[in-house]
């Protein structure tokens, strides 16, 4: 099955016995300045012919290493120190990739084995023609012609779906978007048809519609190719369709490893199944609280007794702490856990917080607290003295969006990148005046605000940022960090200032020794509570949190949307959420707006607006997202295609280019907004999904 | 690309423009004006006057200065008032001569510092980078002076292998024709240039090494010597390109401790000259000439960076 009919070197697979990769043992050290970490202490796994295996786990769990390993592409300090990689490279013998000398790992990397990274804006090299740089491995692994390298590279390019692959060849990497540029990465790696595919995290750095266009070209060109796969990842919803079995690590080792459907439907150790439980679009109900996995993962600097996981696991006895749980269990589902879930009856042992139901107590009334009316904002696409006289061309960033938050509600802003979602945002928070269109807050206009007004106006409203550790001052303590927003505002004394950042502390959940310390000392999600206790330092009545937990795990995510749930009861805070993560917002928002190239293209209550999407590019999202499920139904019609400039947005309604159900009318007039499913559920269409909650038909 | 190029000269003429604006200023800060330092301090008012409405000192500013552009665009800087020769003409014999002295000692820089910089990058934390490193930071912080002295007497006293004067020939080919005496000033021009540019280079290659793409370029099968040549050193060479157009300027008006000491005829020891004999002319046809080096730099930059980084290509 692993026969290759395009390529002329690869000889007949062995038996079906024979695995095409078997990891055994494997043992990796990295050794930084002043320390060793264990990375990989033991992992094994295997890999037929043609079969697709997932790694899935949190920041540091090894599942990188481990693919890194394989090629020994290990970073700088990192070595393999027990061990084998056994790897049927299709002429005999399996090679022993883990004692393979430099030059023999060589005619695997890129030639029977081929590697996708995350980033595709960094991992091309930017002075080097796309031509170049897809037909180096053949160059380099095949006796061929630089003339017949060319062509086989384009060839190549037009197997993952690039348009025009000539011209591309000639192209450089920034005249591509992020998802061309993963396809010219996906080239890459398999221009020499390779017998293995490893995938690092592909498509985590890529939007949701590219994400599923990534992910179905992988699958389309591994049945085409029928090579096997390795894909890596933190997003179970990534893994859940795309693989046949699964590996779930922890701490350096495997907790679980089972086939895809059994792991999904079962999983039995119990970091797999707190994984599970922490996933928003896996909680009972909106508005609940998630459960978390408290404690962070282990640093793996000292091997760790006992279960790797015991300090974090509700279920953990005093074995788990002593004794290491050896990996085991029936055919095909084996995991390392002396409890494992399934086991006795699950009910009582959640992990951490029960899923209880939050009731809603915020105020009956709440009014309004932002209005905006009708709000655009351009930038001038050249930059420059003259710019503006010349005419130059713009870019509508944000084009015409209404909008009110009322008191007290978290509203969730959604959209892909470029659909405005960030500059909104921005807007609201006073950091730039929009070019037209007016923001009230509190009933007041923010553009008609004097100097000394605005900035008062700006304790009553805080940005809380996706990267916290950029936006801190690395030389400034958290203390200092915490106090300057007070210091500038001029509010209290020295001794209430500190008695506030302490109070913060609390309120975040940190602790009071916090202040003495620096933030590269946190943790991303400590981090994330820094972020939070900084917004909320001057007690605003709105916090406008742009992505605030896209970088984190699973696990610490949901930490922080409980945090952010509990804080907003507790303070009658208002939130303007803004997130590219459907299932967040839909755990978290109450009212939803879906942005698209800078229009607001519907709102209204989240569980209206995912359950009964009215405008079509909502319905396509929905369709699109990654279910962490994987017996769920296929997608009625997942979303094409790219979205187009916004410096040139197509006439009409701006989704029609990529809209199913587009028609002449679309190009011709803008759609107003309507409200044709009820109250306060309006959509931007001149065919909104009415009739039909399913796919879109042509109605 | 072209775009690019007409862009960036229209820019180097607006500067130079603005260049010639402050030399003109200058001229007329000239303490008791053009007339006082050319007839002395004992001229008469009459003469001082005479001299003024001949020169056309008399007239307004602005006129003055479309008279100073007049003259300089057909070539005229005026005359020098001690050496009896247009300074057009002193510029042309030395201006040459400099700009052999700076271009020897950059190619020589570039030669040596490329391979050195990725010499240390590659063998970070080794006896080797920390040998060079010690030997950039001493060559660097040595002044040219010590620096040209101890070479002298290494090379010139106690080996005599190249003699301490460099050649005094009137043209660059009678310069070159005198290889080994032009040798010296050369490399005590170079050292400091290749110290600085090797600590660049290393940083360079150090950070590209770090970058996505090479992690990329090496599962492809690369070996470390070709990612190296065919992926990292292009991108290292971009910072390298502003630092040789910020060095340009410098070695113009830098070469003067090297030509005073190696008693080189070129435009350093011209301007060494005129500062002590008052030669207020002469004095700003070399300001005017760093001037344009200085926008000659930055414009070579830009080239560099375009050829070098088709990022930048496409933005203009």
């Amino acid at each position: 099955m692993t026969a290759d009919p395009l390529s002329a070197t690869t000889r007949p697979a062995p038996g079906p016995a024979a695995p095409l990769l078997a990891v055994e043992d494997l043992h990796v050290e990295i050794t930084g300045r002043d320390r060793t970490v264990h990375a990989l202490d033991g992992v094994s796994l295997d890999l037929a012919p043609g079969e697709a295996l997932g790694i899935v786990g949190e920041s540091g769990c090894g599942k990188t290493m481990t693919a890194l390993s394989v090629l020994g592409l290990l970073p700088k300090g990192g070595r393999i120190t027990g061990g084998r990689i056994l790897f049927q490279d299709g002429s005999g013998r399996p090679a022993d990739l883990a004692a393979a000398p430099e030059p023999a790992l060589r005619d695997v990397r890129g030639n029977t084995i081929g590697m996708v990274f995350q980033d595709p804006l960094t991992s091309l090299n930017p002075t080097v023609t796309i031509g170049a740089q897809v037909a180096e491995p053949l160059l380099l692994h095949r006796e061929t012609t630089r003339r017949d390298a060319w062509a086989k590279a384009e060839e190549t390019l037009r197997l993952v779906g690039m348009p025009q692959p000539a011209e591309r060849m000639r192209n450089y990497p920034h005249q591509l978007s992020g998802g061309m540029r993963q396809r010219v990465a996906i080239a890459m790696a398999l221009v020499c048809e390779p017998r293995l595919l490893i995938a690092d995290e592909p498509t985590t750095a890529l939007d949701v519609t590219t994400q599923h266009q990534i992910l179905e070209l992988i699958d389309d060109l591994r049945a085409r190719l029928g090579m096997a796969m390795i894909l890596v990842t933190h997003d179970l919803g990534v893994i859940a369709k795309r693989v046949d079995r699964v590996a779930v690590m922890y701490g350096g080792r495997i907790a679980e490893r089972a086939g895809v459907r059994g792991l999904f439907a079962a999983p039995r150790h119990r970091y797999t199944e707190a994984l599970f439980a922490a996933l928003p679009e896996r909680a009972a109900a909106e508005r609940t609280t998630l459960a978390t996995i408290p404690g962070l993962p282990p640093a793996l600097v000292t091997r760790p007794v006992g279960c790797r996981f015991a300090p974090r696991c509700a279920h953990a006895t005093a074995r788990c702490r002593t004794e290491e749980p050896a990996l085991a269990g029936e055919a095909g589902h084996a995991y390392a856990c002396f409890h494992p879930a399934g086991a006795e009856p699950v009910a009582a042992a959640e992990p951490a917080a029960a899923v209880d139901s939050v009731p809603d107590d915020r105020p009956t009334d709440p009014g309004i607290l932002l209005d905006l009316d009708n709000v655009t904002k351009r930038y001038a696409l050249h930059a420059g003295p003259f710019a503006r006289r010349r005419g130059a061309r713009e870019v509508g960033a944000v084009a015409g969006v209404s909008l009110t938050v009322t008191r007290g509600e978290t509203f969730g802003i959604v959209g892909e990148s470029g659909c405005g979602k960030s500059t909104l945002g921005r807007l609201v928070v006073g950091l730039e005046p929009p070019t037209d269109g007016t923001i009230r807050f509190a009933g007041r206009d923010i553009g008609a605000l004097s100097r000394r007004e605005l900035r008062a106006h700006r304790r009553d409203v805080q940005l809380m940022f996706q990267d916290s550790y950029a936006s801190m001052d690395p030389r400034m303590r958290v203390g200092t960090i915490l106090r300057e927003p007070l210091v500038i505002q001029g509010i209290g004394d020295r001794a209430a200032q500190l008695r506030r950042v302490g109070a913060l502390l609390d309120d975040v959940g940190l602790p009071r020794g916090a202040a003495e310390r620096y933030p590269h000392e946190f943790s991303g999600g400590q981090r994330q509570r820094l972020g939070l206790a900084r917004a909320l330092a001057l007690s605003p009545s709105l916090v406008v949190a742009d992505e605030p937990v896209s970088a984190l795990d699973v696990s610490v995510q949901a930490q922080i949307l409980n945090l952010m749930r509990d804080l907003q009861r507790e303070k009658g805070l208002t939130y303007l959420f803004i997130s590219h993560d459907l299932a967040v917002v839909r755990h978290l928002a109450d009212t939803v707006g879906v942005m698209y190239l800078g229009r607001l293209v519907e709102t209204g209550p989240a569980r209206e607006v995912f359950e009964r999407p009215l405008h079509p590019y909502t319905r396509g999202l929905l369709d699109t997202v990654n279910a962490p499920d994987p017996t769920a139904p296929a997608a009625g019609t997942p979303l094409t295609g790219e979205t187009p400039s916004a410096a040139a947005p197509p006439s009409g309604c701006r989704f029609r280019t990529r809209c199913p159900a587009a028609r002449a009318r679309c190009a011709e007039s803008e759609p107003a907004p309507t409200e044709p499913a009820g109250p306060g559920h309006r959509v931007a269409c001149h065919f909104p999904l009415v009739a039909s909650p399913g796919p879109v038909s042509s109605g | 690309m072209i775009r690019f190029l007409v862009k960036r000269v229209a820019q180097a003429v607006v500067v130079l423009l603005l260049v010639s604006v402050i030399v003109f200023v200058l001229l007329h800060l000239l303490p008791g004006g053009p007339a006082r330092a050319i007839l002395g301090v004992k001229a008469t008012p009459e003469s001082i006057a005479h001299f003024n409405h001949q020169q056309g000192y008399d007239r307004s500013l602005p006129q003055q200065y479309v008279m100073y552009l007049g003259r300089l665009l057909t070539g005229d800087l005026g005359e020098s008032y001690k050496l009896n020769q247009s300074v057009t003409s002193l510029l042309a014999e030395r201006l040459p001569k400099t700009a052999l002295l700076a271009g020897l000692s950059i190619a020589l820089a570039a030669v040596l510092a490329v391979p050195l910089g990725v010499l240390q990058a590659v063998r970070r934390g080794k006896a080797a980078d920390y040998l060079l490193t010690g030997a950039a930071f001493l060559a660097y912080a040595t002044p040219v002076f010590f620096l040209g002295l101890v070479l002298i007497l290494v090379f010139s006293q106690q080996l005599q292998i190249f003699p301490a004067e460099a050649p005094q020939a009137d043209t660059v080919g009678g310069l070159l024709a005198d290889a080994p005496a032009l040798v010296l000033p050369v490399v005590t021009t170079a050292l400091g240039i290749i110290a600085a540019f090797s600590r660049y280079m290393r940083s360079a290659v150090l950070d590209n090494l770090e970058e996505d793409y090479v992690r990329t370029a090496r599962a492809k099968g690369q070996s470390s010597a070709r990612v190296m040549a065919r992926h990292v050193l292009r991108n290292a060479l971009i910072p390298l390109a502003t630092l040789l157009g910020l060095y340009l300027p410098t070695l113009f008006s830098g070469t003067l401790v090297v030509e005073s000491m190696f008693n080189y005829p070129g435009m350093g020891l011209l301007f060494w000259n005129a500062a002590q004999g008052s030669d207020f002319p002469v004095l700003l046809g070399v300001t005017l000439v760093v001037g344009v080096a200085t926008v000659l730099g930055s414009l070579i930059t830009d080239i560099a960076y375009a050829v070098l980084d088709p990022r930048i290509r496409s933005v203009s």
